[in-house]
């Protein structure tokens, strides 16, 4: 079943631009860095970009991790139900002799294969582009810390992992959205204003601890481990608080699409 | 189908679609189907008629699963149906309009329904669907890119793919042209003579007339009247009179209990009589001076079908 999900989702157009955006991201930005001007006063993965191709997917995930890529893992996992609803293929796919909660399933595997797949492309291209543009340097960080090649790719596949995951809370809240409408659009704009609400209250200084329990507190903790000195705690932090998101929501989408009539 | 599969051997004579006093509400003041029971038995092709709104299709989901009641139950073959069940191996359903994935093409859509349902490729009677989708070349085409008619065909080839026992079908020839609703009635027929059971919706109560060896009359939800086509049309009674001053009848006839649905019609009236005969009426004519020149007898599905809903609108 998890095939036949694939295939309705990697024969059309929207996954290959989807795909294509962000394989295009680091290579534009690279483009820019390499041709644009320098301000040498910046201590960002973006100024220190030029230094080593390495440095240019650290940049891009950190640029694409906020929004970009919210949105596209938004659009495969929002438009995973409702889509089908939309299009009237939905009751014909439960008139197959499967319980609905497979049926669930193959979709959010499909969705979640998609998101991070997403996510590598970001370091894949931008790892690709920056070695062409910048050379195979040792990486330095905006800490001023200098890492060898290998283990700054070491660093960067756990980054990419990590930011992988950071998406899956996102991920269960458009796919839940999904199971709940026919309007796909719907469920991307939830997932994508709870992200965005989210990094805005994110900002509140005032609201204390509360901050460390919202869905994007963490998303940028992978940084830490480009840090001197190395910091990881916050990556583990990150990894627990998406679990009772992806719970939550994933629990009340099977428990929603169980009893839901479908008459679309 | 495998006929000695369990949902299908150990059935004890029991209907292909029971249904047990259903009732299916969307939220408290909608009243889709009201404790509504009927048997399709083997071999019947079932019509099932009403007007918009009566709660037809809303039953037809409930049925294959799609939809849960508030109360009552089905069985499909002697087994309570439940969502995604295996019984729904041997049952083709078209439900409302076709719903496709319409950035593939109609092949892969087939491919795709198939599969989900997790049986072999090889187990689908893809060539004899694809006779009846009869859609050439263009079954490789996107299927956003067919016409109504073209989808409606692929419909009912996806329906056709599990070489079904029990066909579900919810208006099937919408958006069809006249020769190919002939041809899905032809299909229709056909199916039937090679031992499937049908059970269709239609607000086209002549196909019903013509496909259907049995009927039922929805209406707000409820089921108004059931039994053999010919017993629901023998219930109504629709005469046409040929008459010298048709105004003048009209006027008498309007004045007169049992007789409904009064119409100019050519050279004379039609109307429908319920409590009253024939020859009353006749006598009732000439004694006012209107000449009768014929009486005939032209009952019909649509005739028994509006005076049931009528009745039971009254």
């Amino acid at each position: 079943m998890i095939r036949v999900e694939m295939r309705k989702q990697t024969f059309r157009s929207r996954t290959y631009i989807a795909l294509g955006l962000m394989a295009g991201l680091p290579i534009l930005l690279t483009l820019i860095i390499k041709f644009g001007s320098r301000h040498h006063n910046d201590r960002d993965f973006f100024a220190l970009a030029s230094h080593s191709g390495i440095n240019m997917p650290l940049a891009a995930l950190a640029a694409a991790s906020s929004f970009l890529l919210v949105v596209i893992v938004s659009l495969f996992a929002g438009g995973a139900v409702s889509e089908e609803a939309n299009w009237g293929s939905l009751r014909y796919l439960l008139l197959s002799p499967v319980q609905r909660g497979r049926v669930l399933s193959s979709k959010l595997a499909v969705a979640g294969i998609l998101a991070t797949l997403a996510t590598v492309l970001v370091t894949i291209s931008g790892l690709a582009a920056g070695t062409l543009a910048f050379g195979w340097h040792p990486v330095a960080s905006p800490d001023g810390v200098v890492f060898s090649q290998w283990t700054a790719v070491g660093k960067l596949a756990v980054s990419t992992v990590y930011v992988a995951w950071c998406m899956a809370g996102i991920v269960s809240l458009a796919f839940m959205i999904s199971t709940m409408t026919n309007a796909p659009m719907g469920a991307v704009a939830g997932s994508v204003g709870l992200s965005i609400v989210s990094q805005i209250l994110d900002a509140i200084s005032s609201l204390g601890s509360l901050r460390t329990l919202l869905i994007t507190h963490y998303w940028h903790a992978w940084e830490g481990l480009f840090a001197n000195p190395t910091t990881s705690s916050d990556v583990l932090k990150g990894v627990l608080l998406q679990v009772p998101y992806v719970v939550v929501f994933l629990v009340l989408a099977w428990w929603w699409f169980d009893r839901r009539d479908i008459l679309s | 189908m495998d006929p000695q599969s369990p949902a299908i051997a150990n059935r004890n004579g029991a209907a292909a679609v029971a249904v047990v006093g259903l009732t299916k509400r969307f939220g408290e003041d909608v009243v889709a189907v009201d404790d509504v029971s009927l048997e399709v038995h083997d071999g019947m092709v079932f019509g099932l008629l009403g007007p918009n709104g009566a709660g037809k299709t809303t039953l037809l989901r409930v049925l294959l699963g799609l939809v849960h009641p508030n109360n009552g139950e089905v069985f499909l073959f002697g087994e309570r149906m439940r969502p995604g069940s295996p019984l729904l191996r041997h049952v083709g359903a078209l439900i409302e309009s076709p719903g496709f994935v319409p950035h593939l093409s109609g092949m892969e859509n087939l491919k795709a329904y198939w599969l989900a349902g997790g049986d072999p490729l090889s187990a689908a009677h893809v060539d004899e669907a694809l006779a009846i989708a009869d859609l050439g070349s263009a079954i490789h085409r996107k299927v956003r890119t067919y016409s109504k008619g073209m989808q409606q065909r692929l419909a009912l080839a996806q329906v056709l793919l599990n070489g079904p026992e029990l066909l579900i079908l919810d208006e099937p020839t919408i958006g069809l042209d006249p020769g190919e609703m002939r041809d899905v009635r032809e299909l229709i027929g056909r199916l039937a003579e090679g031992g499937a059971t049908v059970l269709l919706s239609s607000h086209i109560l002549a196909e019903v007339e013509q496909v259907c060896t049995h009927a039922a009359v929805m209406n707000r939800g409820k089921l108004v009247a059931s039994g053999t086509v010919d017993d629901l049309i023998g219930a109504s009674r629709r005469v046409f009179l040929e008459v010298d001053d048709s105004a003048r009848a009209i006027k008498l006839l309007e004045t007169i209990t049992g007789v409904s649905r009064i119409e100019r019609d050519g050279a004379g009236v039609s109307l429908s009589l319920t409590g009253v005969d024939r020859k009353a009426i006749v006598a009732a004519l000439v004694g006012a001076g209107i000449g009768v020149e014929t009486v005939e007898s032209r009952h019909s599905l649509e005739d028994a079908f509006l005076g049931i809903v009528e009745k039971v609108g009254a």
